[in-house]
C-alpha cells in the first residue's frame, strides 16, 4: 500500500507521488483530495494502481486521480491519463468495460410540489417503462443493418427513429456520436450481447432518479441553464451495457497477445495497451467509439421512456422534460492540449472521470439517497487536469461488506422515511448501493470546487429512485 | 474451499483452487455461475421450467494458462448472457495453450449479478502450499 507519507503536497487539494517513488514511473502521479480524504484513499490499492498507470508508454504530464478515486482493476476508478497520439498508447482498461458509462440530466418546468401527490405512481411508471436488472430485455431488438446504424449513428440515429428531439443532441457531449465508430469492428459476440439491451438500465450502480433542485450556488449560471429552486429533475446513469463490456473484453484479449510485438511489458496485464497509431490501437478506438455511440443511443432511448412515463402519470400538467446535459465518464477522446511549448494531440483516457471543459455542465451523481451536483467546468481544468473532473461520490465499502452490514429492506424503509420513493428489482442491490458504501459526495465536490477544476452551480435531492 | 469470495472495494474478487487445470477451470466457472445465479434460488431451480439442456462447444487458445482461464470464463460469460443460460462444463482438451470444451447450458429467466467481465488483474495461476493450483480472479461488476 502507498502511505500518506509517500505523497508530497502540491497545494491543499492536490498531492503528488514523485517519479522517484518507483523506477518504472515515466511521469509523477497526482491525486486531487483533501488531507482528510487521503486517509480513506490510502486504505485500498487505488494509488498503487495509479502509479502503474504512470508507467505506460507515451504518458504525458501526470497520471491523475480525482477525489472519488477507488480501487479498480488495472486503472483505478476516478482516473485520467493522457497519451501522445503520435507515440503513446491506448489502453481499453483506461476506459473500462462499461464504455461511455455516463449521466444525463433532464429538467422539467414544474416544482416538486406539483408531482408530490403522484410520486409513487411516477416511480412505478418509470420502473415499468425503463427495463432494469440483469437479463431483462428492452423494447427494441437490433440486428444486422439496424444495429450497425446505431453503432455508427449514436444518439442522432435514435432521434431519427423518433426517440427524441434534435435539441437533445445539442446538449449531449460530442452530440451523442463519435465519428470514428466502425460497426464492422464490433464482434458478433458483442452485438449478440447487446441486441435487446438498447433502452435498458442494467444493474449495479445504474439508476434513474427523480430529484429536485435543493441548493443553488451560482444564481446567474443556474438561471442561464434554466434551473430554479425546487424544480423537478431526472438523472439517468447507465452505459453501453453488455455490448460495450464485450468490446472491451475482446480488445483487451487481443492486446494481451499483441503487446510482445511492440515490446510492451506492464506491471499489470489488465493495463494491456498498444500504440494508438498501431492497427490494434486504431481498431480498438473505432470499436470503442461504436460502443460509446451505443451508450449514447441507450441513454437517448431511456430518455424517451422516461418522457413516456412522465406523460402517462402527469399528462399535460407535467410539461416537457428537456435535456440539460449528457456526459460520458468512461471514454477515450482525442483532444489538443499545450504540453510545454507546443500543442499536442493527446488520447485522453477518462475512467470514472468526466470531461469538464470551461462552461460545460459537469454532472456528479451522489450515492443513492444523497445529493447530486451540477458543476461547471473551469479554465484550470484545461491547464491542470486535461479538461477533466470527478464523476461521482466514489465507493469506499465493498459490495460484499455492504450486503453483510446493510439490510436492503431496512434501507428502503429509511429512504422512504426521508420522503424518497424506491422502486428496485432486488433489495440486496439496494444494500450494495447504500449511501454508507460511498464517500461523502459533498467532500468530493468541494475538492474539485476548491481546486478550481469545476465550480458548484447547484445540487439536487432525490425524491424517487429506480434501480434494477 | 474450491472458491472463496474475497473483499474488493468495487468489484468481486474470488480465490479459486483446484488439484488440476480442469478442476481449477471447473471451480472458477462454478464460482462465476454462483455470482450469476438469481438471488434466493439454487443453480438448478433458477432454470426455466420444462426446458432442456443445450450444449455449446467452445475452443480457445491463449498465451498462458492464466490468460486461458480468464478467456475461457469470459467466453462462458458472453454465451450465458447472450443465450440466458447457466453452465456446467465438460472438457475435451485442456492444456496450457488451449481448451476445447462443451458448456452444458440450462436456460434461466434472469441473473443475479451483472458481471461486466472477468479481468486479468491479479490473476496468476500458481501452486499453493497444499500443492494445488490457485489463482485470484477479479470480476468487474
Amino acid at each position: 500500500m502507498i502511505a500518506k507519507s509517500n505523497l508530497v503536497k502540491v497545494h491543499d487539494w492536490l498531492w503528488e507521488i514523485p517519479r522517484s517513488h518507483r523506477a518504472d514511473m515515466r511521469v509523477p502521479a497526482r491525486v486531487y483530495a483533501s488531507d482528510h480524504m487521503l486517509d480513506q484513499i490510502t486504505t485500498d490499492r487505488s494509488l498503487e494502481q495509479l502509479v502503474n498507470v504512470a508507467t505506460l508508454p507515451g504518458i504525458v504530464g501526470h497520471a491523475l486521480a480525482m477525489p472519488d478515486i477507488h480501487e479498480g482493476y488495472g486503472f483505478p476508478v476516478g482516473g485520467v491519463a493522457a497519451f501522445d497520439a503520435a507515440d503513446g498508447v491506448i489502453s481499453p482498461g483506461g476506459i473500462g468495460y462499461d464504455i461511455n458509462c455516463g449521466v444525463r440530466l433532464l429538467c422539467s418546468d414544474v416544482p416538486v410540489s406539483a408531482i408530490q401527490p403522484h410520486l409513487s405512481e411516477l416511480g412505478a411508471a418509470l420502473y415499468r417503462e425503463v427495463p432494469s436488472g440483469v437479463g431483462r430485455g428492452g423494447r427494441l431488438v437490433m440486428k444486422g443493418h439496424d444495429m450497425d446504424a446505431v453503432l455508427e449513428g449514436g444518439a442522432p440515429r435514435l432521434v431519427e427513429m423518433g426517440y427524441g428531439e434534435a435539441a437533445d443532441l445539442e446538449r449531449t457531449e460530442s452530440r451523442g456520436k463519435l465519428e470514428p465508430a466502425a460497426a464492422a469492428l464490433v464482434s458478433s459476440h458483442a452485438k449478440d450481447r447487446g441486441r435487446d439491451q438498447l433502452g435498458t438500465m442494467g444493474a449495479g450502480n445504474h439508476f434513474v432518479e427523480v430529484g429536485s433542485v435543493e441548493g443553488i450556488y451560482d444564481a446567474e449560471a443556474a438561471q442561464h441553464l434554466g434551473l430554479f429552486k425546487d424544480q423537478v429533475t431526472v438523472l439517468i446513469h447507465t452505459g453501453s451495457r453488455g455490448l460495450g463490456h464485450q468490446v472491451a473484453t475482446d480488445f483487451i484479449r487481443g492486446m494481451v497477445r499483441a503487446m510482445p510485438r511492440y515490446g510492451i511489458t506492464l506491471p499489470d496485464v489488465e493495463l494491456a495497451c498498444t500504440p494508438f497509431a498501431s492497427n490494434e490501437g486504431q481498431e480498438y478506438f473505432q470499436a470503442m467509439s461504436a460502443g460509446a455511440n451505443f451508450a449514447w443511443a441507450n441513454r437517448q432511448l431511456i430518455t424517451w421512456e422516461v418522457r413516456q412515463a412522465w406523460e402517462q402519470v402527469l399528462g399535460d400538467a407535467g410539461g416537457p422534460l428537456r435535456l440539460l446535459y449528457d456526459v460520458a465518464h468512461n471514454i477515450a477522446k482525442i483532444e489538443e492540449y499545450r504540453v510545454g511549448p507546443v500543442s499536442k494531440r493527446l488520447v485522453i483516457h477518462r475512467k470514472g472521470a468526466t470531461r469538464a471543459f470551461p462552461g460545460q455542465p459537469v454532472l456528479v451523481p451522489g450515492s443513492m439517497g444523497t445529493r447530486s451536483f451540477l458543476l461547471m467546468g473551469g479554465e484550470k481544468a484545461m491547464a491542470e487536469s486535461f479538461g477533466s473532473s470527478c464523476h461521482g461520490a466514489g465507493r469506499r465499502m465493498s459490495r460484499t461488506r455492504a450486503k453483510k452490514e446493510i439490510q436492503g429492506a431496512e434501507l428502503k424503509q429509511r429512504l422512504n422515511a426521508q420522503g424518497i420513493v424506491v422502486n428496485v428489482g432486488k433489495l440486496s442491490a439496494l444494500a450494495e448501493e447504500a449511501p454508507e458504501a460511498y464517500k461523502d459526495v459533498n467532500e468530493v465536490v468541494d475538492v474539485i470546487h476548491q481546486a478550481g477544476i469545476a465550480r458548484k452551480i447547484a445540487h439536487f435531492r432525490p425524491v424517487a429512485v429506480i434501480k434494477g | 474451499m474450491p472458491y472463496t469470495i474475497l473483499e474488493h472495494t468495487a468489484d468481486v474478487r474470488l480465490l479459486v483452487e483446484g488439484r488440476s487445470l480442469p478442476e481449477l477451470f471447473s471451480e472458477a466457472l462454478r464460482g462465476m455461475m454462483e455470482l450469476l445465479k438469481p438471488e434466493g434460488v439454487s443453480g438448478e431451480s433458477s432454470a426455466a421450467e420444462g426446458t432442456a439442456e443445450t450444449n455449446r462447444r467452445i475452443a480457445i487458445a491463449s498465451p498462458s494458462a492464466t490468460a486461458l482461464l480468464v478467456d475461457f470464463l469470459n467466453e462462458a460469460l458472453c454465451l450465458a448472457y447472450s443465450h440466458r443460460e447457466m453452465y456446467q462444463v465438460s472438457f475435451e482438451e485442456i492444456s496450457e495453450p488451449r481448451v476445447r470444451a462443451v458448456l452444458r447450458g440450462r436456460p434461466v429467466n434472469s441473473f443475479g449479478e451483472d458481471i461486466k467481465a472477468v479481468t486479468y488483474h491479479e490473476a496468476e495461476i500458481r501452486k499453493n502450499a497444499a500443492g494445488n493450483l490457485e489463482t485470484k480472479l477479479v470480476f468487474d461488476l
